[in-house]
């Protein structure tokens, strides 16, 4: 009830404000964007009907992921920064109280994110295939990932106690989840690429939604790579819950 | 006189030969079923192929693969078929004397065009594949994109977004006045 209440605030401050909001116009903006130049393309396969929804699948994941971090990185920093943490230390609630909160906050930012991208992934997913099972693996995978992104930065940003380093750190970090975008296929074949894809919850993300929506293949070969991004959200939680419980002003 | 004899002889060793490696591939036969199919871009469709063993002895461990070859003027090509949601080779254990084996390969027609399709069986005993005759395989271009279905989105979405949360903006700035 009292990380309700915490959440309550943070959405109040962090998303219902006309700056916080901006971002989800944008999102629209850019999804509106890509799909409208996908479907003006007439010399498409159904295959790259698949493709053009993996893709806005993907970007949507890198988007949660981001915001996840951004979210993070000023949930305990930005209170040190801005000196209201101990305003919120004095009031009757935990610290694992306040980062459930904070976290329910990051959460409904992706859900929020998830629900702006829907109708453009039935628009351009319609009549191709894989459609429903797709979104149903976004929502799902979507959803580890923005806890594990976001219990991560949060845990990161109590200890360090500075926004600014927090968010470089969480931004490289961001940038070595993304590699595997930057590696060709073959150097993905290579033994290095395949660690950095089984080691790399962003990459089994994607991974999945190609095995998922473009080959059509069964839970049984995305399993391990659900259980991996899983086992990384647990280990982000217990980060956040260690990090937060060590905090002081 | 000896020059026709080698003559002869060559004839001989070319014709035995050619005989030799003719018995073999007509050991087994292969065909593939429908020999023609027209169908829609997305549709599902099945190709049968049937592997009969002509001989008097069992054939054991053959394979046999579907292939898919786009004849489109310009764009000819052989096709990658994991891409089709095809099944891969089949591995037939034993076909009896003078028995038959059918093996099936449902795929999903991704792309319009003209394509050919043809079973290929490979005998390990054998130094020559044996392949069917080809299916013609015509398919349809089906257009289920329409931009026209993306544009309330595009442009409406980011200005109903936009218009939610002026309100809710609105609505708060009443509040604290």
């Amino acid at each position: 009830m009292k990380a309700a209440c915490i959440m309550q605030k943070e959405i109040r401050e962090s998303i219902l404000t006309p700056k916080g909001s901006l971002w989800y116009i944008l999102t629209s903006m850019i999804l509106s964007v890509l799909s409208y130049l996908f479907l003006t393309n007439s010399e498409l396969s159904l295959l790259d009907q698949g493709q053009m929804l993996y893709m806005i699948m993907n970007f949507i994941t890198a988007l949660g992921v981001l915001m996840g971090l951004v979210f993070g990185a000023d949930a305990f920093a930005g209170e040190i920064e801005r000196g209201t943490l101990e305003a919120l230390f004095l009031s009757p609630v935990t610290k694992v109280e306040i980062a459930t909160g904070k976290l329910g906050a990051a959460l409904a930012n992706w859900g929020i994110l998830f629900a702006i991208s829907l109708p453009y992934l039935f628009v351009v997913g319609k009549g191709g295939q894989n459609l429903f099972v797709g979104i149903a693996y976004l929502a799902f995978l979507g959803t580890f990932l923005a806890i594990t992104s976001s219990a991560f930065s949060m845990g990161l940003s109590s200890r360090i106690k500075s926004v600014k380093n927090s968010l470089i750190i969480s931004f490289f970090i961001f940038l070595l989840a993304g590699s595997p975008i930057f590696l060709s296929a073959a150097q993905r074949g290579t033994w290095f690429g395949r660690i950095i894809d089984f080691i790399n919850p962003f990459a089994g993300a994607i991974n999945t939604f190609d095995s998922v929506v473009i080959d059509s293949q069964g839970f049984g070969y995305q399993a391990g790579r659900v259980a991996t991004i899983f086992g990384y959200t647990l280990l982000s939680l217990w980060f956040l819950k260690r990090s937060v419980s060590r905090l002081e002003m | 006189m000896k020059r026709p004899i080698l003559f002869l002889s060559m004839i001989f060793l070319a014709i035995t030969a050619n005989y030799a490696t003719a018995s073999a591939a007509h050991r087994i036969t292969a065909s593939i079923d429908p020999p023609i199919i027209q169908a829609n871009m997305g549709d599902k469709i099945t190709y049968v192929g049937t592997i009969t063993n002509n001989s008097d002895e069992p054939v054991n461990n053959i394979i046999a693969y579907v292939s898919l070859a786009n004849v489109t003027q310009g764009r000819e090509s052989p096709m990658d078929l994991e891409d089709w949601s095809a099944n891969k080779a089949i591995k037939v254990d034993t076909i009896p004397p003078h028995g038959t084996y059918k093996g099936q390969w449902p795929m999903r027609l991704i792309d319009s065009g003209s394509y050919v399709a043809y079973i290929t069986v490979v005998d390990k005993n054998d130094n020559t594949p044996i392949s069917s005759a080809m299916s013609r395989l015509e398919i349809k271009r089906v257009l289920r994109l329409n931009p026209n279905n993306v544009l309330p989105i595009a442009i409406g979405e980011p200005m109903i977004i936009g218009m939610i949360l002026s309100l809710i903006a609105i609505r708060r700035r009443k509040r604290i006045k």
